[in-house]
């Protein structure tokens, strides 16, 4: 394969995972802890935008052969997938996460409640739409063509698409963050929840809002992968889940840029296994996240682990 | 009850045991299926490929499964021996993620190196028993054993020091507890349980394989401990029990089955958060069983003074 498609693929690939993984800090950096139900979140996104698009239910789940009455261009269907998906982690967190919370339990049991919600999300899918993969159709894309020609070489028009949203994503949440009330507010809880609701920020909101944004980032990058590889099963998120967890140490748990640059080394990282390496792709992301938590536990930008006493 | 279903539940309980070790004093490692999936892979080749350990016909000698556990169990607690220091320096959810990479990777492993079988895996491993009630004693015998031991361990110095790391590791440590050592003494115990336990469930399943070793396995086993509470070595052991019988007796509700699973385990942590078995909870049932007890001895006392009359001076 030609070199610009390889780092085409990488960079799609790691934009993906760091959507995935800002999901995981965001929630990390107000609660500290890891919501599982996060990969779940991520393909119930994907399946929602095939639903919205106008696809059709399989024949071996509940809603067989279930289609909805309209079928929106791709450019709807994922914002609103999107939303859907927000909505859903609202609910997660509502179920999963308040109760612990406000009963000031250790975060572990918060580890195993999302958990729950993850394998009810999956399995309700599982149980509605049945097993079967599905693929969201490239002439969903209307008039653009499959490929574009760039510098020299074909690439997939999937790819740059995927690329460009995710790329516009991080930067409009990197801006948020950084730049608007709301998001200083959020990273004042993340420092301190307690101290923040002194200081008048409506700490339960802005974790409500966490969620939902997080949400909505899973339930986008969903619709894109869905969009570019397909889906393949109610599972299909488990696996980006997992590795997104190794994306989010490299960079530093907790960290906006970290969580990016993680995606990009990982995403790169796997694109360039040679093909008769294949089966050993997946061992990358994990052999990245040993090696750092080895060498510099905090991750490449996150900032170095004390001791409280 | 279905004898094959018993074994499973006491296979669980021993994983959820294994769990609970390096929770004892605090140190959450997911990293028991992977040791499992280490032991049953050290079974599934000695008793396929070696004539000694594979018997004649379909059945294999005791002796040699338990020497195929015994090998098993050092080999996964050599590896935790070896990854342990550096590893058990993570704390909190960094040790967590740690250790599901560490799973993550020996599964990839498994799944590519040719003589474990690739995805397929290592196929008609002999029995060494004959029937699943063989199994299921025998099991039943072993998870004795080791709760024995646990129960053992928690009145000893090194049970105390992982309490007191749990609680407050600074604290222990100024109190003059190598906090490092009985880390990696609880991680290496772990190990070494999660290794001859997936010796013997190599047998049990007849064949083995890289899905053994899962991060669905990771979640199941650490639900067990959590679900049944980690405060004393009963509740892993009930939580395992219970949460390794439940997807098979929910069957009955068909594909309905992973949902209330999921709920299950949504829930638990909600309504109990200590846990199902906490000590308090475990003191409270004493004293009201006792309680129980001296209101019967006073109903039979009623009973005898009713039959015989009033004892006479």
């Amino acid at each position: 394969m030609e070199l610009i498609q390889l780092l085409l693929n990488g960079l799609s690939l790691g934009a993906v995972y760091a959507l995935f993984a800002l999901g995981y800090t965001l929630v990390f950096s107000v609660l500290g802890v890891i919501n599982f139900s996060h990969g779940a979140v991520f393909t119930l996104g994907a399946y929602f935008t095939y639903l919205l698009i106008g696809g059709q239910a399989g024949a071996n789940g509940l809603l067989a052969g279930l289609q909805l009455p309209v079928a929106l261009p791709f450019a709807l269907a994922l914002p609103l997938a999107g939303l859907a998906s927000a909505l859903v982690a609202l609910l997660i967190e509502r179920v999963a996460f308040r109760p612990l919370r406000q009963r000031g339990s250790d975060s572990l049991l918060a580890l195993i409640s999302s958990l729950g919600a993850g394998v009810i999300l999956v399995n309700l899918i599982q149980l509605l739409m049945g097993a079967e993969s599905y693929a969201i159709p490239i002439g969903t894309l209307g008039s653009l063509p499959a490929a574009l020609r760039f510098a020299g070489a074909q690439v997939r028009t999937v790819q740059v698409l995927l690329l460009a949203i995710s790329v516009l994503l991080l930067l409009l949440l990197s801006v948020w963050l950084e730049g608007t009330r709301s998001g200083k507010a959020l990273q004042a809880v993340s420092e301190d929840p307690v101290t923040a609701q002194l200081l008048g920020i409506d700490s339960d909101g802005m974790i409500r809002l966490a969620f939902g944004i997080s949400g909505f980032l899973a339930g986008v990058s969903g619709g894109l992968v869905g969009l570019s590889v397909s889906i393949a099963g109610p599972y299909f998120g488990i696996s980006y889940g997992l590795k997104a967890l190794g994306v989010l140490v490299l960079g530093g748990l907790g960290s906006v840029p970290g969580a990016m640059l993680g995606g990009l080394i990982i995403g790169l990282a796997e694109a360039f296994v040679p093909a008769e390496w294949s089966g050993w792709k997946d061992a990358v992301a994990y052999g990245f996240l040993f090696l750092i938590l080895v060498l510099r536990p905090q991750g490449l930008l996150g900032r170095p682990l004390g001791t409280k006493v | 009850m279905d004898a094959g279903l018993l074994e499973q539940m006491l296979i669980g309980a021993l994983l959820a045991l294994s769990v609970y070790l390096p929770l004892r004093c605090g140190q959450l490692s997911l990293a028991t299926p992977g040791f499992f999936a280490i032991g049953g892979t050290v079974a599934a080749l000695l008793s396929t490929r070696i004539p000694i350990f594979a018997g004649t016909g379909a059945t294999s000698p005791l002796p040699a499964l338990l020497l195929e556990m015994t090998l098993a169990g050092l080999l996964a607690g050599l590896l935790a021996l070896a990854i342990g220091g550096t590893v058990l320096r993570l704390r909190g959810i960094y040790l967590a993620i740690a250790t599901i990479a560490l799973v993550e990777i020996l599964r990839v492993i498994t799944l590519n190196l040719s003589f474990t079988g690739g995805a397929l895996g290592i196929f008609g491993i002999p029995q060494p028993f004959t029937t699943t009630a063989g199994y299921a004693g025998f099991t039943l015998v072993l998870l004795a054993l080791v709760c024995w031991l646990c129960a053992r361990l928690e009145q000893l110095r090194l049970g105390r020091a992982m309490a007191a790391i749990r609680d407050d590791e600074l604290a222990a440590a100024c109190v003059g507890i190598d906090t490092a050592q009985v880390k990696l003494q609880a991680f290496v115990l772990s190990a070494l349980l999660a290794g001859l336990t997936g010796a013997l469930a190599a047998h049990f399943l007849n064949s083995w394989n890289a899905k053994v070793g899962s991060f669905d396995a990771s979640i199941t086993t650490l639900a067990f401990v959590v679900f049944g509470g980690s405060r004393t070595w009963l509740g892993p052991v009930i939580g395992g029990l219970v949460l390794s019988a439940l997807p098979e007796l929910l069957r009955p509700v068909g594909d309905l089955r992973l949902i209330v699973f999921g709920l299950v385990i949504l829930l638990g942590p909600v309504l109990f958060p200590q846990g199902l078995i906490t000590p308090q909870g475990l003191q409270g049932l004493g004293h009201r069983l006792l309680g129980y007890g001296q209101q019967l001895r006073g109903y039979g006392h009623k009973l005898l003074v009713r039959v015989n009359g009033p004892r006479r001076p």
